[in-house]
C-alpha cells in the first residue's frame, strides 16, 4: 500500500456549486417562463436571455450566500453552470433548428404521404429546398465564413480556418 | 486543486476512449458511444481520485469533467451533422475555394436533404411508399412529442434560422 493514502472523499458540493446545480436544473424552467413572454421573440434570443439570467443569479448567489467563498467552490460552480448551459443548448438547438427532426415533424403534420418536392415545400412552409439552402447560407454569410460575388460563393480566410478546424475535429473524434 | 486535475485526467481518458470506440464500433450510435465513454472515464477518474488524492472533492472533479465532456459533445455535434458546415466544407474543399451558387442550391443541399430522408428511413421513423414518404407509427409518436415540447417552449416548427430581414 506504499504511495496510497487513506480514502477520504467529499461528495457534498460547496455552496456556490450547489447554487450552480440548482440553477442548471432551473434553466429549462426559466426558458419555459420566458416562453410565456411575447416580447421575447426567437429561440436564439430566448436562450441567451435565459443563460444571462442564470449567470446573474449565480453571481448574486455567490455574493449573498453566507460564509467565505472558496475559489475552488466558485470555479466548480461556474463550470457546472456552463455545463448545464451547453447541455440545454444541445437539446434547444435540436428542437429549434434540428433539420432531421423538423423533416419528421413536417411529414407527420402533413397527415398524408408526400413526394420529395411536397415534403421540401412543407418543410420550408411554401418555399422550396432553395429557400432552406439560402437560409443556411445566411448563417455562413452573416458569420463572415463565405462571401458571395455574383453567382459564386467563396470561402473567406476565416471560413477556410473553420473548415480546417472542422476536418481536424472530425479526424480527432473518429468521425472520419 | 488536485481534484480538478483528476477531472482533467478524466476528460483526457474520455477523449481517447471516445475516439477509439468511435472507430472500433462503426454502426453503433455515436451518441451511445459518447455516453458509454463518459460513464467509464468518469468512474475511472473518480476511482483514481479516491485512491490517490487526500480530501478528494468529488464535485470539483465532476465540474471540470462534465464541462470538458460537454464541450467535446458540443463540438462533436457541430461537426457531425451540420448542414451549414457541410456547405462550408464543400466550398472550402474546392480547388478555387469557390463554388457556383446554383450548385449549392440545386445540387448539394438537395443531396443533404435526401441523405437525411435516408437516415429517417433507416431509423424506422419514415417509410417510403412508391415515390412518396410517410411517417411510421414510431415516427408519429416522436413527432408528437417534439411538437408538444416546441409548443411548451414557444419554439416555432420551421427549423429555419430566424434572421432579421
Amino acid at each position: 500500500m506504499v504511495g496510497l493514502v487513506t480514502p477520504a472523499m467529499n461528495f457534498l458540493p460547496g455552496p456556490a456549486q450547489t447554487a450552480a446545480i440548482c440553477l442548471g436544473i432551473a434553466l429549462p424552467l426559466l426558458l419555459l417562463c420566458y416562453a410565456r413572454i411575447p416580447g421575447i421573440r426567437g429561440a436564439g434570443s430566448r436562450f441567451r436571455i435565459g443563460c444571462a439570467t442564470a449567470a446573474a443569479l449565480f453571481a448574486i448567489a455567490c455574493a449573498v450566500l453566507p460564509g467565505e467563498r472558496r475559489i475552488d467552490d466558485v470555479a466548480g460552480g461556474i463550470l457546472l453552470l456552463a455545463t448545464a448551459m451547453l447541455l440545454v443548448y444541445v437539446f434547444w438547438g435540436l428542437l429549434a433548428w434540428g433539420f432531421t427532426l423538423t423533416l419528421l415533424t413536417t411529414l407527420a403534420q402533413a397527415g398524408r404521404p408526400l413526394t420529395e418536392e411536397q415534403w421540401a415545400a412543407a418543410y420550408t412552409q411554401g418555399g422550396d429546398i432553395g429557400k432552406f439552402a439560402r437560409n443556411r447560407l445566411k448563417l455562413l454569410l452573416g458569420s463572415g465564413m463565405v462571401a458571395v460575388t455574383g453567382d459564386t460563393i467563396a470561402a473567406t480566410s476565416s471560413g477556410m480556418a473553420i473548415a480546417r478546424l472542422a476536418r481536424l475535429v472530425r479526424l480527432a473524434t473518429g468521425l472520419r | 486543486m488536485m481534484s480538478f486535475v483528476v477531472g482533467i485526467a478524466g476528460v483526457a481518458v474520455f477523449s481517447v476512449l471516445a475516439r477509439v470506440m468511435q472507430s472500433a464500433a462503426r454502426g453503433t450510435s455515436p451518441v451511445a458511444i459518447l455516453a458509454i465513454a463518459a460513464i467509464l472515464s468518469h468512474l475511472a477518474s473518480v476511482a483514481l481520485g479516491i485512491i490517490y488524492v487526500p480530501q478528494f472533492q468529488y464535485w470539483s472533479a465532476a465540474s471540470i469533467f462534465s464541462f470538458g465532456v460537454m464541450s467535446y459533445v458540443f463540438v462533436f455535434g457541430a461537426v457531425y451533422k451540420s448542414v451549414s458546415l457541410e456547405v462550408l466544407l464543400a466550398v472550402a474543399g474546392h480547388p478555387d475555394r469557390a463554388v457556383p451558387l446554383p450548385y449549392i442550391v440545386g445540387h448539394q443541399v438537395p443531396e443533404i436533404f435526401r441523405g437525411r430522408i435516408q437516415i429517417l428511413i433507416e431509423s424506422g421513423l419514415v417509410e417510403q411508399i412508391g415515390s412518396t414518404f410517410a411517417a411510421t407509427a414510431a415516427g408519429e409518436r416522436l413527432a408528437a412529442r417534439i411538437a408538444r415540447l416546441r409548443r411548451m417552449f414557444a419554439i416555432g416548427d420551421s427549423g429555419l434560422y430566424d434572421f432579421p430581414d
